[in-house]
């Protein structure tokens, strides 16, 4: 009985360029995430989020920094801090999907690849989006 | 109370979920949302973050291993997700727009979280899992689409060949899931798998490794909105991932030995206690009962 599993070449690109993504993230995440909590210093204070973080987002961030956030320039701009390089951790897992998706469109026949485009362009619209469009509150 | 007094019960917290999610069968991702809403003091916007980043992070762990065997697979995950990145993304944005923008948003979204644990509390309840679904035959986009594809099964010493079907009836069923799982910050496995397996036949081992796939993607997508308005806190993040990721490694273990089916129902009771005390804290919260505590 034959046990040659025929996998998809879109399943196998898919998959090595997730696999490097994540473990890349999760250490970029991980250790400046730890050496963060442990010094208790960063962009923002340890002390300073926990005694704040009962509030929203927005207002957490103009009690702590006295800023409104919009986009990324709030940990691009402060990567010498560990929590703001703990975030590119984050940024690197979020866009291991879109690399993936990415590597596995060379692999795909013509109609994957155009579903793979639409699901591409969906992907980098919700990264770019917020830098233009601001859903503001109160 | 001293600073690390949150972090560490935070990581004991999600250590514990991180263990008894492989051994009741529900994910640590719906576990960690309405549970830390209930019993800890952070803002719903920092948990939905901090939700999306432990689900996004246990479910990239696992897909790789699985796209590699043939379990997950990309052919189906691709239409599915050119609705759900869609919609995890609204959800996502109409969720930190109502914290915004109404004083009173954060116990909306809290009663909100309460009456979705219901709905993911009766699914869980009744939805059943066929191992090897028979699809007789198949609907035009997944004939179109080929939406087939084969693993090798150990118990079986055999390679499965399989296809899915009804490709019609569950996109709009994934666009509600990618919705809630953008929202709320929730792990979406508790719908994905019933949808792959019961309404498009997939075998459950594909089922639970397809929807592994699609989180990854839509999680992802939601995530941006949360990383934009500054919802992801590494002092909550941290603790809370290397605990369920700690956590998960020790229940997997446990669960090859048992998997006592006490454990399942007494996680979903807790559960559901979660669900009323969360509706509650919200009424708490806008007056119309007396706070707990």
């Amino acid at each position: 009985m034959s046990k040659e599993v025929r996998v998809d070449p879109m399943n196998t690109a898919f998959a090595r360029t997730m696999e490097i993504l994540t473990y890349i993230g999760l250490a970029l995440m991980i250790v400046p995430g730890i050496a963060y909590i442990v010094s208790g210093t960063g962009y923002v204070k340890v002390e300073d989020a926990i005694s704040n973080w009962d509030k929203s987002a927005s207002e957490f961030w103009k009690s702590v920094m006295g800023i409104e956030i919009k986009g990324y320039s709030w940990f691009l701009n402060n990567l010498s801090n560990f929590d703001c390089l703990s975030i590119v951790g984050i940024v690197v897992l979020a866009i291991a999907p879109l690399a993936s998706i990415i590597t596995s469109t060379v692999k795909a026949d013509s109609k994957y690849k155009i579903i793979l485009l639409i699901a591409i362009t969906e992907f980098i619209i919700a990264i770019v989006r917020p830098l233009f469009m601001h859903v503001t509150g109160h | 109370m001293d600073w690390w007094f949150w972090p560490l019960c935070l990581f004991v917290f999600t250590l514990i979920i991180g263990v008894i999610a492989p051994i009741s069968g529900v994910g640590g991702g719906v576990l960690f949302v309405p549970l830390t809403t209930a019993f800890f003091p952070f803002h719903p916007d920092f948990i939905r973050g901090a939700g999306l980043i432990m689900a996004l992070t246990s479910a990239l762990s696992s897909t790789p291993h699985f796209a590699k065997k043939g379990l997950a697979n990309i052919r189906i995950m691709a239409p599915i997700v050119i609705v759900s990145i869609v919609t995890s993304i609204l959800g996502g944005v109409l969720g930190l727009w109502i914290t915004s923008a109404f004083p009173e948003g954060k116990y909306y979204i809290t009663i909100m979280l309460g009456l979705v644990l219901f709905v993911i509390f009766a699914v869980m309840l009744t939805s059943k899992r066929v191992e090897f679904p028979e699809v007789k035959t198949v609907d035009s986009i997944s004939e179109k689409l080929d939406l087939r594809g084969e693993w090798y099964e150990p118990t079986l010493d055999k390679v499965v060949e399989y296809r899915v079907t009804n490709m019609k009836i569950a996109l709009p069923a994934f666009a509600g899931v990618g919705f809630i799982a953008g929202m709320f910050g929730l792990g979406a496995g508790w719908a994905n798998v019933p949808v792959l397996n019961l309404i498009m036949g997939a075998p459950i081992k594909v089922a639970t490794s397809t929807s592994m796939m699609i989180i990854t993607v839509n999680d992802a997508a939601a995530a941006w909105v949360y990383l934009s308005k500054g919802a992801v806190l590494p002092i909550i993040v941290i603790p809370s991932v290397i605990g369920i990721t700690i956590g998960a490694r020790i229940g997997a273990k446990l669960a090859v030995k048992a998997r006592p089916k006490i454990v399942r129902y007494v996680v979903l009771a807790v559960m559901l206690l979660a669900a009323v005390l969360d509706i509650y804290k919200g009424l708490a919260g806008l007056g119309y009962v007396p706070k707990l505590f």
